[in-house]
């Protein structure tokens, strides 16, 4: 009886061995198709205490994230923006690639928190108002930031994250990165294109390029000769002093504008 | 009368088969009809039938993805199911047996060891194969009703144009066919661990020390991947580190890399090498732990 | 002897154990328990013979050995010529163990049918076997009642049954009379007479020994994995200086003279009595009949 123990336990060590470069080369296999989310680039100790609570979960991970999440909806009718913060991290960390929690919980943070915190009248000095809304709008940036780490494969949150360099941080040119990002992606809608040019278009230095791109663009037809296009274009065929000639577009002159 | 008699001239009354799928059958639907009658199966059963039947109506929050929900559930449902039921009805089969002295009975017939072990694990897989042919009709119907749902909503107040376009989105995002290699990979992980549990059995004095030891490994199992990858990689960890990660990553199966459910519901689409792949893997930790078995239960006394 | 058995002994016997040896290792100790000891016997075919001991002795191992279940620390064990460790050697064998309890869920015939099949048994062969072999038993009626409705010595039935589904021609019975009332037993005893008519051997293991005394033709006595006493039943019990008679319808004169007769020759009238029954006789009578009387039991002799 001994020995058959010491020959299944051999062949359970040799199968062992065996399996290691197999199960890697599938890890890695996985993780360019950006299954199981980013690699955590934390310490080992970090990452057994972060994969064990997932551990725990095993099969049981997507039923808690929903659940939290749901949680989280009930914590935003109370206003716990806290309490959300922290819900929404760890239904984040359970589904890292369910594109729609990161995007709602940067929603909720960089537009309903930050409102609710520059708008709290229990804090009266304004300074302190400002910085905290400033601060939610980091934890936005933030969840979008990790969400793209997790899915650089997908052009949703690339997109999200331009809208929000654009609205709260008033950073053209991160958002015109971020929109350049997304339309590289196939599969990315029509406009990321343009709202690329459009950002680059309010960043000084890059009023060539972005004519460029306008021009491009203005060129592949009818479809993308959108109000907000051509007026960027005229913008920027009057600043860069195109000649004449070479203007694709010329603005209709309003009533009181002198031609 | 004490000196070595001659050897028995006369054949025995029945021809001796030395392979006999009859054999294997018959053991294994004895094996599928005493677990059928097993109470846990039952509860564990219409739990998750439940849980599947009502994710159609249950949570109809517009802001949701409507299908998530209902995946995610139905799909962890299966999961759990079958690696709860794989572990407690396979950790019973053979320490039953024994304490009945059915397995002598059996055993004291021709019947080699190795088609009894076989007999028992045809079983067990069949038994986990109509579960899971069950739970996947009802969410199939499940994924129906909502789609119904879903679509019966989407097309209010679109224009006739886009009716067409609105309709394909919706089918779409319900019914993938990444499910099936889905259901598939619940599958061959939770004979995985029916085998796995097999083999605990052969030398476990008691049912509840296999028990404890299969879904010890169950969750060591999903955070093998990490104790590997270290072990490959880093070059900093000390000699002892080392020899703990060998010693996880030898013995223990990823069972992380045997789940594409987080995958499936989340929308990517599973390539068929990876599918194969990793079908691949689950199916041969599931010969060599059954291989193991068999070598352990071949000698044993009993 | 019988001719049966003599022709068993041209054949080779039924069973061949040779200097059997079986030591079990005590784990975490250095100690090791020898359950068997140089154990050497013969079972000839035909012969009931009965492997005795007491609780501990060793029995129930050699027969564990003979039925392959256990691999031998030395020696070697043979059914019918081939070795004990060879699955083929189990076609000629069935099998009862001490207390089965076999599937509950399961009828009298579905589990003959169940162990039919894994003897490779199908079809209309089978349904005849089972029918044959519950009409043997007289498991008829209860052939649809599941076996958690049956009695102890429906059990042990059904039990020998199901060892001799495949026609073995060698029967292992471990205590097949054991918590069975005295009218069950009596119906297994005339089983194994029934069987020992039909050829097949029977090795029988008991604490019963008045019931071994009854069917058994050889027997083995195991102490402490040793073999101690082994030989002709009526050889080994019969006290050699006496001499029994029995006389029916002897007036008391006859019986004076012949105490007088064995007083003149130097032997010794060591009693003179009426011989009794057994109680299993009086409870079998009384109980089958339902009689409430005080009527002496007939005097039944074994033929």
């Amino acid at each position: 009886m001994t020995k058959s123990l010491v020959a299944a336990a051999a062949i359970g060590l040799l199968f062992g061995m065996a399996k290691l470069p197999f199960e890697h080369s599938l890890e890695q296999e996985d993780r360019a198709a950006f299954f199981h989310g980013a690699k955590l680039s934390l310490g080992l100790r970090d990452q057994v205490g972060q994969l064990g609570f997932l551990a725990a979960l095993s099969g049981f991970r997507s039923l808690v994230a929903d659940f939290l999440w749901i949680e989280a909806h009930t914590a935003w009718e109370g206003t716990q923006w806290a309490r959300m913060a922290l819900l929404f991290n760890n239904v984040t960390t359970l589904q890292p690639r369910v594109l729609m929690f990161w995007d709602m919980a940067a929603w909720h943070m960089a537009y309903n928190a930050s409102v609710a915190a520059f708008n709290d009248r229990r804090q009266p000095r304004k300074a302190l108002r400002l910085r905290a809304q400033r601060e939610y709008f980091e934890l936005g940036k933030d969840f979008l930031v990790r969400g793209i780490e997790n899915n650089p494969d997908r052009y949703l949150l690339y997109e999200r994250l331009g809208i929000v360099e654009r609205d709260k941080f008033g950073d053209h040119f991160a958002a015109a990165t971020r929109f350049g990002q997304a339309a590289a992606i196939p599969g990315a809608p029509a406009y990321d294109k343009r709202f690329t040019a459009y950002e680059l278009s309010h960043c000084p230095g890059h009023e060539r390029e972005a004519y460029e791109r306008l021009l491009a663009l203005y060129r592949m037809g009818k479809q993308e000769w959108l109000p907000t296009l051509l007026e960027r274009l005229g913008y920027l065929q009057a600043k860069l002093n195109v000649p004449e000639a070479q203007r694709v577009y010329i603005p209709p002159i309003r009533p009181g504008q002198k031609p | 009368m004490m000196d070595t008699p001659p050897a028995s001239t006369l054949p025995p009354r029945t021809p001796h088969k030395l392979f006999s799928p009859a054999r294997i059958w018959a053991i294994a639907s004895n094996t599928l009809l005493e677990l059928v009658r097993l109470k846990v199966f039952y509860f564990l059963l219409l739990f998750a039938l439940l849980i599947i039947g009502s994710s159609a109506f249950m949570l109809d929050f517009k802001f949701q993805e409507q299908f998530q929900v209902l995946k995610d559930m139905s799909l962890g449902s299966m999961s759990i199911f079958t690696w709860l039921l794989s572990v407690l009805a396979t950790s019973m089969l053979l320490p039953k047996e024994i304490e009945d002295r059915t397995l002598y009975t059996i055993l004291a017939k021709p019947v080699p060891r190795l088609e009894y072990l076989m007999g028992k694990l045809l079983g067990i897989l069949v038994l986990l194969l109509i579960s899971i042919l069950l739970m996947s009709a009802l969410f199939v119907v499940a994924l129906y009703i909502k789609q119904q749902q879903v679509l019966a909503d989407a097309v209010q107040g679109v224009p006739p144009e886009q009716v067409q376009a609105v309709i394909r989105g919706v089918k779409a995002s319900s019914f993938t066919v990444s499910l099936i290699p889905c259901i598939v990979v619940i599958y061959i992980k939770s004979a995985l661990l029916a085998s796995f549990t097999l083999l605990v059995s052969t030398f476990a004095t008691s049912s509840i020390f296999t028990v404890i030891v299969s879904f010890v490994v169950y969750f060591i199992g999903h955070v093998q991947g990490i104790a590997r990858e270290s072990l490959l990689s880093s070059p900093h960890t000390t000699a002892l580190s080392k020899i703990f990660l060998a010693f996880v990553a030898l013995l223990f199966p990823d069972l992380r890399l045997l789940s594409l459910t987080d995958d499936v519901v989340a929308g990517n689409a599973i390539s068929s090498t990876i599918f194969l792949k990793t079908a691949g893997l689950g199916v041969s930790y599931f010969c060599v732990y059954s291989l193991m078995a068999y070598l352990i239960f071949a000698f044993k006394e009993l | 002897m019988n001719d049966k058995i003599l022709e068993g002994e041209a054949s080779g016997p039924a069973i061949s154990i040779r200097h059997l040896t079986k030591v079990f290792p005590i784990p975490f100790r250095r100690e090791r328990v020898v359950a068997v000891k140089d154990l050497s016997l013969d079972v000839l075919p035909g012969q009931v013979y009965g492997l005795l001991g007491p609780n501990g002795s060793g029995k129930s191992t050699a027969m564990k050995i003979v039925l392959g279940l256990v691999t031998p620390s030395a020696g070697q064990t043979q059914i019918f010529g081939r070795d004990s460790s060879d699955v083929e050697s189990r076609e000629d064998v069935g099998f009862l163990p001490e207390n089965p309890y076999f599937y509950k869920y399961l009828t009298g015939e579905e589990t003959l049918r169940f162990y039919g099949k894994i003897c490779g048994l199908s079809g209309s062969k089978l349904r005849a076997k089972i029918a044959e072999l519950l009409k043997l038993v007289g498991l008829e009626d209860a052939r649809d009642r599941r076996l958690g409705g049956y009695s102890k010595g429906m059990l042990q039935r059904i039990g020998l049954a199901q060892a001799l589904i495949q026609d073995p021609r060698l029967l292992v019975l471990d205590e097949p009379t054991a918590g069975v009332d005295p009218a069950g037993s009596r119906e297994i005893r005339d089983l194994i007479l029934d069987f020992k008519s039909r050829g097949i051997t029977v090795l029988l293991c008991s604490h019963l020994l008045g019931q071994v005394q009854e069917i058994c033709d050889r027997i083995g006595i195991l102490s402490r994995g040793v073999l101690v006493r082994e030989g002709r039943l009526d050889d080994l019990v019969a006290i050699e200086n006496q001499t029994e008679l029995i006389l029916e319808n002897a007036p008391p004169p006859l019986i004076g003279e012949i105490k007088a007769l064995v007083e003149g020759s130097g032997a010794r009238l060591v009693e003179a009595r009426k011989p009794h029954t057994t109680l299993e006789q009086l409870f079998l009578e009384v109980t089958a009949s339902g009689k409430e009387t005080n009527e002496r039991p007939h005097e039944r002799r074994k033929e």
